[in-house]
This record gives structure tokens, sequence and C-alpha cells, in this order.
């Protein structure tokens, strides 16, 4: 048994730990803290000189982490389970691998892992700590190979001289020798059109972003979150913030709690798409993965992007979840007219309420019918009702009970865009005018410096749409009618406290200047496919970029980087350094070389002075005061004279003897 | 500790492998006399099982990446198959240069092992990292200094008396990933003398038949024959210093090995028997003469030493026995 020794088996463990740390914040507990015991045990164990522990132990604590994953996740066939398990095998692969083959094993498999964190997300911070960890990796492999190779005197590698930040280095030129060629590989190598397989449903667990239904609270949740959302770049024209209504998924169906969408409306193909002609918005928009199918765009899709339709009810839906930063352009026309004519099933469905709930809204709307009988005068009754009681544009909404929308109305006053457009539809039904509810997000941020807008999460919003009959489907969103600057100044302005501790204005504004690294990360590096390799070479007159053609001029470009990394490569230092007493006195043999003396290798140094002294008698004094100096530094005992070495020989420079 | 590793964990594919190569080796280059350089075109660079699977892992990353088209898994296989490509030239970059300048052995007797002692030599600025070398069982490893010299020791089985030829081997390295194995193999022209193996149990050691004739001899021995004047180059430990202390003058003590106590090793006064059972019992009878300090005379069909005593001697007898053929 040859074991890797205490050192090396700590870069082995912070590497693995390195891999591990991303996807530790991102587990349930249990499993996080189960991966981490084996972990500590074995620094502890190094550290102390601990034994193995006992073979039954090893078995069962693999068993009780396969137990403890189960009751975590249910099943283990998600995204997020397969990448526990891989972790906590790894970890516990600690436990029991003493072997050069173990630790190379965990080290290549940490490689693996680290691979398998940009599924979850390729923010601009990624990339450097994946560096980090290669370079650790680096670091412990080069260790094990030390290790191996004295594997016949039990891995006892005599040290390098290599300290803890040479070491490091080496790994470093490594990493910055091979990145141009890695680079060229990145460029050049040919993308898959479609993938080989697709992801099964069933693997994705860490859905984000607006949901297929609604009730009262899930798009508050969204709301305490920061994280982008999506960003679009428009062509020319942008239309007014308070004009950027992103639809999202619509619902017909309320069970007195729940909204949810309707079997026409997401199966169902649009019957009509607006015209392209004349459609002043043109814009891309640049999805964060979550997870689900929608499409965000504005009202209305002219065109459909790529692998998506069109619905009923105008949304966007994707064949498959999006789980990679997605890019597709849309050309919305506002000037379209939204079904004139309302099928009779479509209609039944918009006007459906519970029966029996929300008594005291009935009578309210029964009583307003009577006196307003013009359906967009009864629209405005209500956004004005909205308007001038003591409504409340607030995160802090009490629970809402069987009869929701009457306690909203008539008791809490207060809530959030879902209450009142919830509360609206209902009221809007019990009229009898055919009401729809939309989600989707609401405004965004310019970015001045990278011309786009940003939106994140919180800026999930739920508005209305009302069926007019000569007008088709209009838009009401009666949050603005309770707080305008909610539609003025984004979602975060209307509201009077901070969310939370570090919720202040100037460090949202920062953070939301910032944001253009990650766009521009997204736009070069992330989005990078097919496509934008053609436009690489569309400068050279290439405007399709074959995979036979990409290969050629990979191959190329290896053997141009070739030339030139060669020898480069051919001067890389190893780990550790040379003693700076030894780097010294060659400079001084090669001066003294230069000066006409052919210094002997078998020579000391004093007996190599004195020789030298014959040779060139006018520098005998300074070149007797270096080797004495070199032998002190060599041989005598206390404090080496290096300094006084590296300033003597940096000064000798004799002349060639004259004679 | 050398006869490890190396062997242990080599499979029977890469065994065939290394046979194959030297095979070819031999056919091209044959034997090669010292010092030789390990220049470019003797150097082979092949991944190792460990590069092997790295590969794998890595190709996995890449359909994984390509398929998700998730351009940071693919930046960082890129990246890492770069490393590993890079890794090749360093490996042979650790190896190009070294001079095999001498290989040394010492002899040995029948049975044990000879150890052969090769001297790398590093005429570079720069360090050489964990350079082995590697026979079919035996294998050893060290650095090199800028411009040093390294001692590598290769043992290997001696089990009959003669000329023992030293068996081909590598000079290697998985510098520094262990990724690919750089090596050369050197088939050397070196041979380590082996004595025949002293028997166990020898008969007495006979005893000269003229024994009791002649002078003895003189100078050294165990036996005080008398005084003399110092002469130059008498050894320190032969002054008589009382005698000397006395007379103001040095005097040497003469020492005389009394003729009688030499012994007479020949091969004709053996009998019949088998060969190597006599050469082994001479080599037995060379050792304990030469551990009692009895001078002792070596005759061997077409050759004879004349007794004598000293390392010298019994080396030129062991070789004579050694190297004996009939």
């Amino acid at each position: 048994m040859i074991d890797p020794g205490r050192i090396t088996m700590f870069w082995v463990i912070a590497t693995l730990s390195l891999a591990m740390l991303p996807q530790l914040l991102r587990m349930p507990l249990p499993v996080a803290a189960f991966a981490l015991f084996p972990l500590t045990w074995r620094v502890a164990a190094e550290w102390r000189g601990w034994k193995p522990l006992p073979k039954l132990l090893r078995h069962s604590l693999t068993g009780l982490a396969l137990v403890v994953l189960f009751i975590s996740y249910g099943n283990l066939s998600g995204r997020r389970a397969a990448v526990s398990l891989l972790t906590l095998m790894l970890a516990l692969k600690l436990v029991e691998g003493y072997r050069i083959r173990d630790a190379r094993l965990v080290v290549s498999f940490s490689l693996f892992l680290c691979a398998t964190q940009f599924l979850f997300g390729q923010g601009i911070v990624m990339p450097v700590y994946g560096m980090v960890t290669v370079i650790v990796a680096l670091v412990a492999l080069t260790r094990l190979q030390r290790n191996e190779a004295w594997a016949h005197q039990d891995g006892r590698a005599p040290a390098v001289r290599a300290s803890f930040f040479s070491e490091l280095s080496f790994g470093l030129r490594l990493l910055a020798v091979a990145a141009p060629v890695g680079l060229a590989f990145f460029l050049l190598f040919p993308r898959l059109g479609s993938p080989l397989w697709g992801i099964p449903d069933t693997t994705l667990d860490s859905k984000s972003g607006l949901s297929d239904s609604m009730s009262p609270g899930s798009i508050q949740q969204l709301f305490m979150d920061d994280s982008p959302a999506f960003r679009v770049t428009f062509e020319d024209a942008a239309p007014a913030v308070s004009e950027l209504y992103w639809r999202g998924p619509v619902f017909w169906r309320f069970d007195g709690r729940t909204w949810k969408g309707s079997f026409y409306g997401t199966n169902v193909q649009a019957i009509e798409q607006p015209a392209v002609a004349g459609a002043p918005w043109s814009y891309t928009v640049q999805l964060e993965p979550n997870e689900r199918k929608w499409l965000f765009a504005l009202d209305y899709p002219a065109t459909t992007p790529a692998d998506a339709r069109l619905t009923l009810d105008y949304q966007l839906i994707r064949r498959d979840p999006v789980i990679q930063l997605l890019q597709y352009s849309v050309v919305s026309n506002p000037a379209f007219v939204d079904t004139p004519r309302l099928p009779v099933t479509l209609r039944a469905q918009a006007l459906d309420v519970p029966e029996g709930s929300n008594p005291r809204t009935r009578l309210l709307i029964d009583r307003w019918r009577r006196e307003t009988p013009g359906d967009r005068e009864l629209v405005r009754r209500a956004l004005e009702y909205f308007n001038q009681n003591p409504f409340n544009y607030s995160l802090n909404v009490p629970m809402l009970g069987q009869h929701s929308v009457d306690e909203f109305l008539f008791e809490t006053r207060t809530g959030f865009c879902e209450h009142y457009a919830s509360a609206f539809a209902v009221m809007m039904r019990m009229a009898g005018i055919p009401t729809r509810i939309v989600t989707g997000y609401m405004g965004g941020w310019y970015n001045p410096l990278g011309d786009y807008y940003l939106v994140r999460q919180s800026d999930a919003h739920a508005w209305t749409e009302v069926w007019l009959p000569d007008a088709g489907w209009a838009r009401v969103d009666p949050t603005a009618a309770v707080s305008p600057s909610r539609v003025q100044q984004g979602s975060l302005g209307a509201l009077s406290a901070p969310r939370h501790l570090l919720d202040y204005r100037w460090l949202r504004r920062a953070r939301n200047s910032i944001d253009i690294v990650q766009q521009r990360w997204n736009d070069w590096v992330i989005e990078y496919g097919a496509r934008q390799q053609a436009r690489l070479f569309a400068p050279l007159g290439l405007d399709r970029a074959t995979p036979a053609m990409l290969v050629s001029l990979l191959f190329a470009a290896i053997v141009l980087f070739g030339a030139i990394l060669v020898p480069i490569v051919m001067r890389i230092r190893g780990p550790g350094r040379t003693d700076p007493i030894q780097i010294a006195w060659r400079r001084f043999l090669r001066r003294l070389e230069t000066a006409g003396f052919a210094p002997r290798a078998s020579r000391g140094a004093m007996e190599m002075a004195t020789e030298a002294s014959e040779i060139l008698p006018h520098a005998a004094t300074s070149i007797r005061h270096i080797a004495e100096l070199y032998t002190r530094c060599r041989y005598a005992p206390g404090v080496q004279p290096l300094a006084e070495l590296q300033a003597a020989v940096k000064e000798f420079r004799p002349s060639r003897n004259p004679a | 500790m050398n006869t490890l590793a190396a062997a242990r964990d080599r499979r029977p594919a890469e065994r065939r492998f290394d046979r194959w190569l030297l095979d070819r080796v031999q056919r091209l280059r044959g034997a090669v006399d010292l010092p030789l350089v390990l220049e470019y075109r003797h150097i082979y660079v092949m991944p190792t099982r460990f590069g092997a699977w790295f590969a794998v892992l890595l190709g996995l990353m890449a359909i994984g990446g390509l398929n998700f088209n998730n351009n940071m898994t693919l930046l960082l296989v890129f990246l890492l198959g770069s490393i590993a490509l890079l890794t090749t030239l360093l490996a042979y970059r650790n190896l190009v240069g070294i001079t095999v300048n001498a290989i040394l052995a010492k002899p040995v007797f029948a049975g044990e092992r000879a150890t052969f002692d090769v001297l790398l030599k590093n005429p570079e600025e720069r360090h050489r990292f964990a350079i082995q070398a590697v026979a079919s069982e035996a294998l050893d490893c060290g650095d090199i200094e800028p411009q040093n010299t390294l001692r590598l020791r290769i043992e290997q089985d001696a089990p009959r008396r003669g000329w023992l030829e030293m068996e081909p081997f590598r000079i290697e390295n998985r510098f520094p990933l262990g990724l690919f194995r750089a090596w050369s193999v050197v088939i050397p022209k070196a041979r380590c003398l082996v004595y025949p193996k002293p028997a166990a149990h020898a008969p007495p050691l006979p005893k000269s038949g003229r024994g009791d004739q002649g002078a003895p001899h003189k100078g050294d021995g165990e036996h005080f024959h008398g005084l003399r004047e110092y002469q130059q180059g008498d050894p320190l430990r032969r002054i008589a210093w009382r005698t000397s202390a006395r007379h103001q003058k040095l005097y040497s003590r003469e020492m005389e090995t009394p003729r009688d106590e030499s012994c007479e090793l020949n091969w004709y006064l053996m009998g019949t028997g088998n060969v190597e059972e006599k050469l082994s019992i001479l080599a037995a009878w060379v050792l304990r003469a030469e551990n009692r300090h009895i001078p002792y005379s070596l005759e061997m069909p077409g050759a004879a030493l004349p007794a004598d005593r000293g390392e010298q001697h019994r080396d030129a007898c062991l070789q004579l026995l050694a190297l004996f053929n009939d």
C-alpha cells in the first residue's frame, strides 16, 4: 500500500472541497452535512495519524449516505440528486482510499464535479472559481506523480525545495501556457446543431421564476429574489418603461384560491398572428435558465422563436424547458386586436367564478352593474374604487381565508399585484365581463452602458385582461390604479420599506450597473455557438462554417500555436526553485569565462579561484573574495552572506587579460 | 527494496508492448556505448493508464458539454485537454539531454543480487524531476539538480558465475501530472563479474606439502622476527616506540610469516567431481584463507597465481574461478 503522504493528501482534499463547495450550497442540509463529515474526518485523521475506520463502519456509512440522499430527494433521478450522489461518494472515498490510485480518482472526479456546477449556473464568477479548482488539482496531481515515482520507497519523495507558492505557480504556468490552445479549441470546435439527447422533465428540480399557477403569495416569493430573469436588447426604438409588460403564463380557471391555465389557452395555436409589417419593437431576449417553458415577450409577438409556439392566449411556449441561457429574438406589434370574436367555450371559461364564494363582492358588483350598464364604465369604476379607497401596496399581506376577495376588498385592503389582479378579475367576472389573468414581468432596468434592459425576478407582476366586444382582450392593470409608482418606478420603487437588511437603493443601482459584466459574459462566452462561430469567420469571407472547415482551421491554429508555444513550453520551470547561491556562483563562472578563463567543473571553489587569479591577476582580489563568500555560504555554519555574494557577483566585471 | 512496484502494477498488455519495443530498439540500435545522450529520437511518449482514464473522463465531459451546449463545461474540458497535451512535451523535455555517463558494477557471488550503478548527468541549467531507471524487476528514482549527476541503482539477480550482462532498462518519467510516460530504452554494454558461490560446508584448508622448506616470508605477518632500522615506507604501527625512544633513533619491528602456514589451492588436487562444486569449494577456501591471513596460491588449468594475500590477490583468484572454462 503506497500512501500518497500527508501534504499531498491535503491537496487532494482541497481539490475536492473546492469542487464540492458550490454544490454543497445547493444541497439539503443533511446531505451537505453528510458530505462534509468524511472530509473533516480525513483531514483530522491525516493530521493526528488516526487509523483507517473499520470496514463495517465504512460500509454502513455508505449505506447511510444513500438513505439520507433518498430521504432528502425522494428519488435519485434529478440532476441535483445525481450531483449530490457523486459528491457523497467522492467524499466517502476519502474515508477508505489510501492509495495513489484512489487519490487520483478523487482528483479527476473532482474536476468532473467542477464541470457539473456549470449545469446550474454559468455566472461570471464561476470560471474564475473553476480556474482555482483546476490549479489546485494540478498541484495535487503533480505531487501524486512524485509519490508514485518514489513508490519503491513507500512514496517518500524528496522535496524539490518547493514552497507552497512555487507549487501553485507551477500550476498557474501550466494553465497559462495551455490557455491559448484551449481557447482555440473552444472557438473552433464544431458544435452540435441539436442535442443528441434531451433532458427528461423529471430531472428538472430547480425550477425558478413564474410558475404555471398563481395563488396568494406565489409572486410575493419572487419579489424577494433579485436574480436576473432575462435581459433585453432592443434593435432600435424601445417602449416606455411603463409599457414593458412581459407576457408570461396566462390563467383562466379560478377555484377560489388558485388561478390556473386553461387547456385551450395552452394547447391551441393562436388563430391569428400579428403582422410583422409595421411592428415597432424588435428585440432580443437573453433568458436565464429557469427550467420552465415560457418565453417572455411584449404584446403581441409577431414572430415565433424557433422551438416555440404561440398559443391561443398569446403565450410563447417552448418545446423543452429552458435549462441553459437562451437567446431568442421577437418582433412585437402592440397594434393588434386580440380575438375580436370570443367563442362561447372560452367566454364561459372567462366568466366562471366558484359558486357561493365572496358574497359581499357579489352584492357590490350587482349594485354597480345596475348603476353602470357599459362594460368600459364598469372597468373604470372598479379601478376608481381601488384608487379612492385606502388600499395599500405592500409586502406584508395578512393571510386570507375562504372568501379571499371579500376579505381583501373590505377588510385587509393590503396586497400585492397578485391580490389586486385576482380581486379585480373576480369582480369583472361577477359583472359578466370575460376576464383572464396574465403573469409575467413588468418594467426593467435600463443599462445605458450596454444598452439593454435588465429584468429581475423581483420584477414579476400580475395583471388582467378584459374582453370588450369591439376591442378584443384589453390589458387592465389594477395595481397601477392603487400604486402608479409600481408601474413607473418598478416594483422596488413602489415600496416604502426595504425588503431586507442590505436593501438600499444605491446598492441596487450599483448591482444593476455591474450586471453589464455578466451580460457581456453571457453574450460572448455562454451563448457562443454555431451561429457565433459562423460570425467569427464572416470577415474572412466565409459565410458558413462547416464542421470540416472548423476542424481544419482548428488544426491550423494548433500548428500555429505549436510553433509559438513549444519553445515557451520548453522553457517552463518546474516546481521548486534553484538554489540562489548556485545561481550567483554560475553567474560568476560565466563572467570568468567571458574574461578568458575556462573554469573546470571538477575544481573546488578556492582551488579554482587560485587558478583564475593567475590568469586574471588584475581581478584577483575580487575573485578570491567571491570564492570565499561562496564557500562561507555553502559550508560555514550560521548566517549565510548570500546578499553579499550576490552583490559581489553583480559588480564583478573582469576585463580580458591583456597579456 | 528495489524489486517493487514496477513489475507489480504493469499489465500483461503493457509488458507485451515493452517487449515489442525492446526488440525494435535492439534491431535498430543494438547495445550502445557510453556515454549515451538521450536524444529526441530515443524518447517515446505514451499515455499511462491514469492518462487513458483521464482522457475517457474528459471525453464524457465533452459529450455532455456539447449535448447541452454548456460552454463553460466545454471551456473546462478544452483547457484540461490542452494541459494534458502540454504535459507530453514536459515529460519529453524532462528526459531529453540527460547523459548516461557510465554504468558500474562491483563483483558479487553467484546467488546474490548484482547492483548496477547508472550514472546520469544533467548537463543543463534546469532541474530534472523524478527520473526513474526501470528494469524488469527493479527501479530507482531521483531528481537531478542543474549540472549535476545522479546515481541510480538497478539490481539484478546473479544466478550463475561468470559475466552477468546487464539487462536492458528504461530511463523514464511521468512528470508532471502522471498522465504521460516518456521513456528511453537503454541496451547497455555493461556487465558484472559473478564469482562462484562459496561452498557452505567446504572441507578444511589444504596445507602446503612443501611448506617446511625455504625461508619464512618476511615483511607482513603475525610473527615477530626482529628489529631493524626504520626505513621510509614502514607503517607507523610497526615502529617500536620504546626501543626507538631508548636509542634516539627509529626502529621498526620486522615481522614474518612462516612458510609452512601458507596453503596451496590446486585444481588438480581436488580429485574428480562436479566442476561447479569444485569451484565453489575453491572459492570458499580463498575466502577462508584470506580471512585467516594465510597466504595462498591458486593453480588452475592454464593459469596459476603464486602464493600471496590481500584483496587484490583474492579478487584475482576469484576472477580466475569465476571465468574458469573447461
